[in-house]
């Protein structure tokens, strides 16, 4: 009874046309006329740099290949990647510090935490880097001593800060307001119910911080302190200023000398290029894993994945 | 313990809680004896749960007496006044009482056997391969051998709810309070749940349940009150409040709700 009154039967029967079966026909979607275009628009752009790239003698190739792996250039390279791990690594500690410190009970504690994030934040880099190499102007002796007695040591502060220690130091407590602001929203992302069972059990502050908020909040956290990581590995040209040898720096001394301005900017241009291509695969890698453990970083029950997953970054 | 005579029983009298303006919980008394069973019924905001949530010491009290295994929940009494107590403290008086969420609550980033172990290695600083096998047992109890190593996700809603469980009691605890512990759960997986709340109350454990299975009520409980608007309306046993309700407010309730 049904066969015949079906609908989508009868009006396969009445099909006269001799295609396949209506149930096997394929789906088809057609291009709009305006992708043909942006990819007319995109090749023409593209031609157009790479002709200028090769035609343009001021690009002078050949001196870019000359210099490309210089010595020079690559002692920059090196120093350049020690300044990002380096900085990185004491602005997440310093910043995980003050991230801590900004959840505190005490108000005072609070405060103090909030205003140095704001004044990080709130000025450029450029001039706190400037600031710390010129801060022995503003102290120029540091007495290192036990306070109400007579033991003391001066320190002349001109040479305890060399503009490596002052681009350190600069780079990295600025990172620290980042990246306390990286850490706080990755505690603020903890379901608030998490924290009640761990009160209801009787955890303390430290506990709930260690076993709970911190392992929780990685999956946020993590991939935003990866795209730091990139960004800090650029951010260091910015102490070339103060006359660190680094890779833009050494370009610098290189084209002082010979006035090949524009083929060593290419060469730290190739050489910031790839390695932020370099880092931004395993990024890319820790943002897909974050992303779904950040779907299971819930109670919910989700269909299988494995568990080590889960486990790598909370331990 | 200093104070073994009230172990196991909870007493409030006058209790008020608000929120800002919004008075939630208002001149509430309440006795519970020791291994008593009570379940708290009423509508949606009547305050069911932030009564337990208080009791849990999650909400800090505006006013009145609120005594939880013999001692003043959070404060301690003055002749003037109520002082709070150390944070230390109050983490003492919170191991004492266990409390299940309508939402589990059991941290993710933890096996179930690392849940259950939590409370006794991280708050009590208890060894841990005893631990381990005394939240094996646990477990064992609430029906889920064997499922020790799965994480939550791993687990349906009414094997997390009664790892939550295990949790909870895994600090031994002389009050349990449920806070709608099934409503969350899909409808066949209720009675599990319920199955492992059931053997708990006839093991003499004092429990304050916030539920809406009225069947169970009937059958567990040996006092259920009736709550509305932040009051608590009516009181009794079961088959008083739910079988022959004196309060209109109770018995438009219940109408609703069977
Ligand atoms: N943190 C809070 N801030 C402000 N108001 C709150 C808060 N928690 C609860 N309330 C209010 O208190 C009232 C009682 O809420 P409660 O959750 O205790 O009700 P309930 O009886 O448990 O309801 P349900 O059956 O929906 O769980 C509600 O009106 C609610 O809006
Ligand atoms: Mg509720």
């Amino acid at each position: 009874m049904t066969s015949t009154t079906d609908p989508v039967r009868a009006d396969r029967d009445n099909q006269k046309l001799g295609g396949p079966d209506a149930t096997s026909k394929p789906r088809v979607h057609r291009r709009g006329a305006l992708e043909y275009v942006a990819w007319a628009a995109c090749a023409l752009v593209a031609f157009g740099v790479i002709r200028t790239l090769l035609t343009n003698e001021n690009y002078q190739w050949d001196v870019v290949a000359q210099y490309v792996t210089a010595e020079t250039v690559l002692r920059g390279l090196v120093m350049t990647v020690v300044l990002t791990i380096l900085c990185m690594t004491f602005g997440a500690l310093l910043g995980l510090f003050v991230a801590v410190l900004r959840v505190s009970p005490l108000r005072p504690v609070r405060i103090l935490a909030g205003a140095y994030v704001t004044f990080f934040r709130g000025t450029p880099v450029l001039v706190q880097l400037i600031f710390w190499f010129n801060i022995a102007a503003l102290y120029p002796n540091l007495a290192i001593g036990i306070p109400f007695t007579d033991v003391s040591q001066d320190i002349d502060v001109n040479r305890l800060i060399s503009a490596t220690t002052a681009a350190v130091i600069g780079l990295s407590l600025n990172q620290a307001a980042y990246q306390a602001e990286i850490f706080r929203g990755g505690f603020a992302s903890v379901d608030k119910g998490q924290i009640e069972a761990a009160d209801s059990l009787g955890m303390s502050r430290g506990t709930k911080l260690r076993r709970i908020i911190v392992p929780q909040s990685m999956p946020t956290i993590v991939p935003a302190t990866g795209n730091q990581f990139i960004g800090m590995f650029k951010e260091t040209s910015l102490v070339s200023v103060l006359g660190v040898g680094e890779l833009l720096m050494s370009v610098q001394l290189i084209y002082a000398r010979t006035y090949q301005t524009i083929p060593l900017l290419i060469v730290a241009c190739l050489w910031y290029l790839f390695m932020t291509l370099l880092l931004s695969y395993p990024q890319s890698q820790i943002e897909k894993k974050f992303s779904r453990t950040r779907a299971r970083v819930s109670n919910d029950p989700a269909p299988g994945l494995t568990q080590t997953e889960l486990m790598g970054e909370a331990k | 313990m200093s104070q073994m005579n009230g172990e196991g029983t909870v007493h409030a009298r006058g209790l008020r809680k608000s929120f800002g303006d919004r008075v939630v919980l208002d001149s509430i008394d309440l006795d519970v004896a020791c291994g008593e069973i009570v379940c708290i019924i009423g509508p949606s905001g009547s305050g069911k749960s932030t009564l337990l949530r208080c009791i849990d010491g999650l909400e800090e009290i505006d006013r009145g007496v609120l005594r939880v295994n013999g001692e003043d929940l959070g404060f301690r009494e003055t002749p003037t006044s109520y002082q709070a107590l150390k944070r230390k403290e109050v983490a003492a008086q919170r191991t004492r009482i266990g409390m299940v969420f309508q939402s589990f609550n059991l941290f993710p980033n933890m096996t179930a056997q690392e849940n259950v172990m939590s409370g006794p290695v991280l708050v009590k600083g208890a060894p841990k391969a005893e631990s381990r096998r005394r939240a094996d047992a646990l477990l064992t109890s609430v029906g889920l051998h064997g499922h020790g190593d799965h994480y939550p996700w791993q687990l349906s809603g009414g094997q997390q709810q009664r790892v939550a469980i295990a949790r909870s009691l895994a600090m031994d605890p002389q009050v349990m309070l449920f806070d709608e512990p099934t409503s969350a759960l899909d409808p066949e997986r209720v009675g599990e749940v319920l199955a492992v709340m059931k053997d708990l109350a006839q093991r003499g454990m004092t429990m304050l349940i916030a539920t809406h299975e009225m069947g169970f009520a009937r059958e567990v409980a040996d006092t259920v009150i009736f709550m509305d608007g932040g009051l608590v309306v009516e009181q009794g046993k079961p088959a008083d409040v739910l079988g022959n309700p004196q309060e209109p407010r109770t018995c438009k309730f219940l109408e609703s709700v069977l």
